[in-house]
């Protein structure tokens, strides 16, 4: 059994998993409410919590599963907030240091690539690498608040990034939309929500597709035209359509993520037999919705993360600690260092 | 006029492009461990001049907002550049948790997004670039 730790930004994640029958228990404390306050993640309040949270979320672990079958500890090292991070790595290796068991580093962004596939696990543990092999090569896309990345998981499991964002990420597109539209926090669900009560057609944004031929994605375009058009519409007037202009700013976000999707598939003629969806943003039904057209369209499997392992989760980083034993960067042991500037590969 | 000299006295900038180059000439004069606080508001090209600075200090890789993780760190042939977006921070002692001292390696160039939510920890021999966006889509650029 793997016991993981996360704590990379505003979640604190304990979780269990054994590569024999599946996630075997998850605990999490959300600062969110905290943060909430605050209009965003304040760093050193989150640190403080990762501090506070850690040690009770892992007693609960403890009664809940034996720590004696526990053979690794996997621990959240990057990408992230460094001192949230450190407070993670210390946990970890006190953790492997009391069990006698090794002590592996997970990059987040690779958690988040092989998110999709607990619950491919979860339905026929024994059968993984089997079911695994058909759904290689794979074509992954984590769209977060931190960043948007199309990536290939190719049939010897390799991971390839091939394309990010130039500038904004998505989840960010949808968090700096809100603040202009003056919503709260977290931008993005009250963007969607009120976006249901919205026609996406009302309004014209840039898709944000930059040169059609290119997989790299930009939504600062996207911000800047919907800050020209605040500017000249009177408050009232926002006030009136703030369903229109949510339902057709989300929108141009997703048809900029789906356009370069669909883009990556044709461009692989045929050789992806899953398409992925994970990250924060991936909770957005809309863009599930787009996603899940474009897979069936171009009749690959589409594989969304559970709602639960969209977010920072330590479910995660339990799997991703198995299923990615193989990544090449992997660090491991007590020299484990914090890097909070990793990238997916 | 060097690029000190006309940035003192103001740019005026009419394409992303632009303003990278305008960018790139600054990398080049810049003093080690040099910070650069660009103020302006959301959507005037803050991360824009930073990716022309990237170039400038001959990196790579892509620059992107680091709103996220708060800060992101490029290695250049010989300089680091760490760009920190201090979007979230509402208080100077908050950058304490994000241990940036540990990660600044001599000779970098800090550029900061949003400088005035942490000003009481800005170094005084900062530079200051005030950028900003017309109605009718030029971006003016200023040094302090």
């Amino acid at each position: 059994m793997i016991l993981a730790l996360e704590s990379s930004c505003d979640e604190t994640a304990v979780a269990a998993f054994d590569p024999r029958h599946g996630v075997a228990g998850e605990w999490i404390h959300s600062q969110m409410a905290l943060h909430e306050r605050h209009g965003g993640v304040v760093p050193d309040l989150a640190t403080r919590e990762h501090l506070r949270h850690f040690g009770p979320l892992i007693e609960r672990a403890r009664t809940e599963v034996e720590f004696g079958l526990v053979a690794e500890v996997a621990v959240t090292h990057g990408p992230g907030l460094a001192a949230c991070l450190a407070i993670g790595v210390a946990a970890g290796k006190s953790l492997g240091l009391a069990l006698h068991v090794p002590v592996t580093g997970v990059n987040h962004l690779r958690a988040h690539a092989w998110s999709p596939f607990i619950g491919v696990h979860a339905e026929a543990p024994g059968q993984f690498e089997g079911r695994l092999d058909t759904l290689l090569p794979h074509l992954g896309l984590i769209v977060s608040g931190g960043n948007t990345l199309l990536f290939i998981l190719d049939a010897g499991r390799r991971i390839t990034t091939l394309a990010g964002t130039r500038d904004d990420a998505a989840g960010e597109a949808l968090d700096k939309g809100a603040k202009l539209l003056g919503l709260g926090y977290p931008g993005g669900p009250l963007i969607e929500q009120l976006a249901l009560n919205g026609r996406a057609d009302a309004f014209d944004f840039p898709r944000g597709i930059g040169r059609r031929d290119e997989l790299d994605f930009s939504f600062s375009g996207l911000k800047t035209s919907l800050r020209y058009l605040l500017e000249k519409m009177p408050m009232e007037q926002i006030q009136a359509r703030l369903a229109d202009l949510c339902a057709s700013y989300q929108q141009a976000v997703v048809d900029a993520l789906a356009r370069k999707a669909g883009l990556a598939l044709e461009r692989g003629e045929g050789g992806f037999r899953s398409l992925g969806l994970s990250g924060g943003v991936a909770n957005n039904r809309v863009l599930r919705m787009s996603l899940d057209r474009l897979a069936r369209e171009q009749g690959v499997a589409f594989l969304p993360a559970a709602p639960r392992h969209t977010g920072d989760n330590a479910g995660m980083i339990a799997f991703s600690a198995w299923a990615d034993r193989d990544n090449p960067a992997k660090e491991q042991g007590m020299g484990l260092r914090i890097n909070p500037g990793l990238t997916l590969a | 006029m060097s690029i000190l000299e006309q940035l003192r006295a103001g740019v005026i900038t009419t394409s992303a492009e632009a303003m990278q180059a305008l960018a790139v000439e600054l990398a080049l004069v810049l003093p080690d461990d040099t910070t650069l606080a660009l103020h302006g508001d959301l959507g005037v090209g803050k991360t824009t001049f930073v990716q022309g600075l990237a170039r400038g200090l001959g990196i790579t890789e892509p620059v992107t907002s680091p709103t996220f993780t708060l800060y992101t760190l490029h290695r250049g042939p010989r300089h680091l550049l760490a760009h920190l977006d201090a979007y979230r921070l509402t208080d100077a002692a908050q950058l304490d948790a994000l241990m940036l001292d540990d990660f600044l390696i001599s000779p970098y160039c800090l550029a900061i997004e949003w400088p005035e939510n942490i000003a009481a920890r800005l170094p005084s021999n900062a530079l200051h670039l005030d950028l900003g966006i017309t109605a009718d889509g030029r971006h003016p650029i200023r040094l302090r």
